[in-house]
């Protein structure tokens, strides 16, 4: 059994290698494999620019930290990008602390990661 | 015991078993203006024999004046400039109304009974510990509702939702390392001891090791990478960064028999 978490998927208009995909829940070393799948899946189906939004994302562990860093080199490896936007401050600090938000394309707003897109 | 033979109001001082600075005071009868005497008396007593810790237990108090009220303020203050505390246990619906309504609430804390008071008591003063042991089976699966659990205990004794957070990172990380590295398959189980109190937790994670494992188990342990090296194709050695630097201590204990990896995490905010 996983721990809960949902991914839901929105449309950018004019952009359409791009998608919002919304996490809910916490991400972690039970369900790594299922997000994994899911995202990979939009890799394939063209869709190499993705905008996370974190806004409901309630926790991150380093196995979950380590799958959002392999997301982010798979999009760039095939000309997209992983942006991630809306984090909370503890999900924000585990990052931080891990070394990984250099690493990671991180933005305050949505308005900020969706007009980086271009 | 004392008695006021007009107003039936009794006092009664006791012990708690094994504090001695801690006194129990039994008001029974309505407390009004002409118990102010006797409350005072029983304080200075108090004060003479120093015993700092007064519970006042309520239970039997049919009335409260504001006057008196007035009184416990004042000894209140007392008792804390030595060191100790003045509250009040097993309040009756309609006392602890009224001295909620004047606000006492703010001042003075309450509780259920004189055994929750006595454990506040052990607790705030005494540094005492809670302590809870759980065992599951070695898979992944199990970790989430254990970690949480330590994150609604770190929560419900007092820590800020941002150490709760930090607690249960800690638990989370270091009991997926327990699952991923030690003996899997049925029958084996990890176990997790957490000790909390004022000040810090403590946690205890043991579990069998897998022979196989050791080697690689051990090297992780050394001395880690600076965590600001981390890179996006690492992929061991994070998990241990994150506790290293989210806690106080950290111990680990490797053997051809079993893995104990033990952690103290200050209470910080």
């Amino acid at each position: 059994m996983e721990t809960q978490i949902q991914l839901t998927c929105e449309e950018i208009s004019g952009k359409s290698d791009a998608r919002i995909v919304r996490f809910v829940g916490d991400l972690d070393a039970t369900n790594v494999d299922l997000i994994t799948e899911q995202i990979f899946n939009y890799f394939s189906d063209g869709l190499v620019k993705i905008v996370a939004d974190f806004k409901q994302l309630r926790y991150v562990n380093s196995t979950g930290l380590g799958v959002l860093l392999h997301f982010n080199k798979t999009a760039r490896e095939k000309g997209g990008c992983f942006k991630i936007v809306n984090l909370n401050e503890d999900v924000y600090e585990i990052i931080e602390i891990i070394g990984a938000a250099s690493l990671l394309d991180i933005y305050d707003e949505m308005e900020d990661a969706v007009a980086a897109l271009s | 015991m004392v008695m006021d033979k007009k107003s039936s109001l009794t006092m009664e001082i006791s012990s708690d078993e094994g504090y001695a600075e801690v006194a129990v005071l039994r008001v029974c009868g309505a407390l009004d203006f002409s118990g102010i005497t006797m409350l005072s008396n029983v304080f200075e007593k108090l004060f003479g024999e120093a015993r700092p810790y007064v519970i006042v237990d309520m239970a039997g108090i049919e009335s409260i004046c504001s006057a008196a009220l007035g009184e416990f303020m004042g000894y209140r203050k007392r008792f804390v400039e030595q060191g100790g505390n003045l509250v009040f246990a097993g309040l009756a619906g309609n006392v602890r109304s009224k001295l909620t309504l004047l606000g006492a609430n703010k001042i003075f804390s309450f509780y259920q009974d004189v055994r929750g008071a006595v454990n506040a008591y052990r607790w705030d003063y005494k540094k005492h510990s809670k302590s809870v042991s759980i065992a599951f089976p070695s898979f992944l699966q199990f970790v989430p509702p254990v970690r949480q659990f330590a994150s609604r205990l770190a929560k419900q004794n007092g820590y800020s939702a941002k150490d709760a957070f930090r607690i249960e990172t800690i638990v989370d990380e270091v009991c997926n390392n327990a699952v991923e590295h030690g003996e899997a398959g049925k029958g084996s189980e990890v176990e997790i001891k957490v000790s909390i109190n004022k000040e810090k937790i403590a946690l205890s994670v043991s579990n069998k090791s897998d022979p196989d494992k050791v080697a690689v188990l051990k090297e992780l342990v050394k001395p880690a990478m600076p965590v600001s090296h981390v890179g996006d194709d690492d992929k061991r050695g994070r998990g241990l960064a994150l506790i290293k630097m989210l806690s106080n201590e950290l111990d680990v204990e490797i053997t051809e028999r079993g893995t104990s990896v033990h952690v103290t995490k200050l209470r910080e905010e």
